[in-house]
């Protein structure tokens, strides 16, 4: 199971804070996909993502357990 | 004896030494809205030796609920937010020497504020000028505190140049669309804990406390109670354009002299005439009294029109609030503020 967090604009979008699938062997670029398709959220193209409090690129591959967050950017100041 | 920092000094990370060096030091806070505000209040009371703080607008009492230093005279009135900001740090703190200007901030005009530096606070709202502050620090070597919030939720992310990643390692391009206080609203709480996580580094850096920084980027949802604390060891990039070894500073280089520009998120489009301009306030007064409401200070003079509202800025920036469209900003104008040029 791969638990996922979902930060600003993505929370109220997918009407939760986190998500847990049965997803492994997907990698971050692909989860984005899936959940863009299987969710209907906007492009995630510019979120920002880190697997296990490390920050991630989007080709790692994503393994049991991960808990990954999605982090799009905001600009308020 | 002077007790005025007597507890902060016996906090054992800062102690009467860190106090000295922090009344050596020069922070420049750029923006004085809702960040701005929160970070320069806490480091002007801490008694940092200068502060400089630069912001374009004027408040309004939008803004009052979170933007710490205003009053409600100060959205009657339309005060320019550094001006109001700097009277209010300075009845705070008549120690610390407190600059304010009311400056739209470019890679030009920053240069010099950036070198004098020790560090930079982020109290922007915009992507677009991240980008210029984060090629200045790494030139000038001079770190700097993002923070940025929507709703309830906020990060930031402390940048060391050769240190840590920049902004461009993390972002690699200026983010098209972000959720900013205008689309997705925002509670001051997101604002007080982002500003209370970059003056807890800017504190740190002041009093020469590099080892001592988080080092991670950090995002939290108050609402929520989520947190984030994100390493960041892996991403930097030998070839970034900003802080890699054939390093091009691309925002400073690329800069346009943007003439007109649409306010991300705020239904407002800004014009910056070419070549600066000084108005007489009392001759655009009576012209535009005309027409509809005009109220002024000696910075700034608002006309009320039927669906816009026109601010006009003593340095000829023009804010056209109501409308999101470059040519009908470009027609109000041409129409009522620079017609005897055309
Ligand atoms: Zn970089």
């Amino acid at each position: 199971m791969i638990k996922i967090l979902f930060f600003a604009r993505l929370q109220e979008e997918i009407g939760k804070d986190s998500l847990n699938i049965e997803k492994a062997g997907l990698t971050v670029d692909q989860l984005k996909q899936w959940l863009e398709k299987e969710h209907g959220l906007q492009s995630l193209d510019q979120t920002m993502a880190a697997v296990n409090e490390d920050y991630a690129d989007g080709s790692e591959v994503l393994k049991e357990g991960d808990t990954v967050a999605l982090i799009p950017p905001v600009s308020g100041g | 004896m002077d007790t005025r920092y007597s507890r902060q000094e016996l906090f054992s990370g800062i102690g009467k030494e860190g106090q000295k060096r922090l009344q050596e030091k020069h922070v420049l806070v750029l923006g004085a809205g809702a960040l701005g505000s929160a970070s320069a209040e806490t480091l002007v009371r801490a008694g940092v030796g200068t502060l400089t703080i630069i912001d374009r607008d004027f408040v309004e009492w939008s803004n009052l609920h979170r933007q710490q230093l205003y009053t409600e005279a100060d959205a009657e009135h339309n005060h320019p937010k550094a001006i109001a900001a700097k009277e209010r740090l300075q009845s705070i703190n008549k120690d610390t020497t407190v600059k304010a200007y009311v400056l739209d901030a470019k890679a030009d005009n920053l240069k010099k504020l950036v070198q004098d530096a020790d560090v930079v606070i982020d109290g922007s709202d915009n992507f677009d000028i991240r980008f210029i502050i984060n090629d200045l620090s790494q030139k000038y070597r001079v770190p700097w505190i993002f923070g940025a919030f929507a709703g309830s939720f906020g990060m930031s992310y402390t940048f060391l140049p050769e240190k840590t990643p920049c902004l461009q390692c993390i972002l690699s391009t200026i983010p098209s669309s972000s959720m900013s206080c205008e689309t997705s609203g925002i509670i001051a709480p997101a604002v007080q804990m982002t500003s209370a996580h970059q003056t807890t580094e800017a504190l740190k850096i002041l009093t020469n406390q590099e080892e001592s920084l988080r080092g991670t980027l950090l995002l939290f949802d108050v609402w929520n109670t989520q947190q984030q604390s994100i390493r960041t060891d892996k991403i930097k990039k030998t070839d970034c354009p900003s802080c890699g070894k054939e390093r091009t500073y691309p925002y400073l280089v690329h800069e346009q002299d943007t003439k007109l520009e649409v306010l991300c998120g705020r239904n407002t489009v800004q014009i910056r005439p070419s070549e600066k301009k000084e108005y007489d306030f009392n001759t655009l007064a009576s012209e535009l009294k005309q027409h509809g409401n005009v109220r002024k200070n000696s910075y700034i003079l608002i006309c009320t029109l039927s669906d816009c509202r026109l601010a006009i800025f003593q340095d000829g920036r023009v804010l056209i609030h109501g409308t999101k469209e470059i040519d009908k900003a470009k027609h109000l104008y041409h129409r009522f503020i620079a017609k005897e040029k055309e």
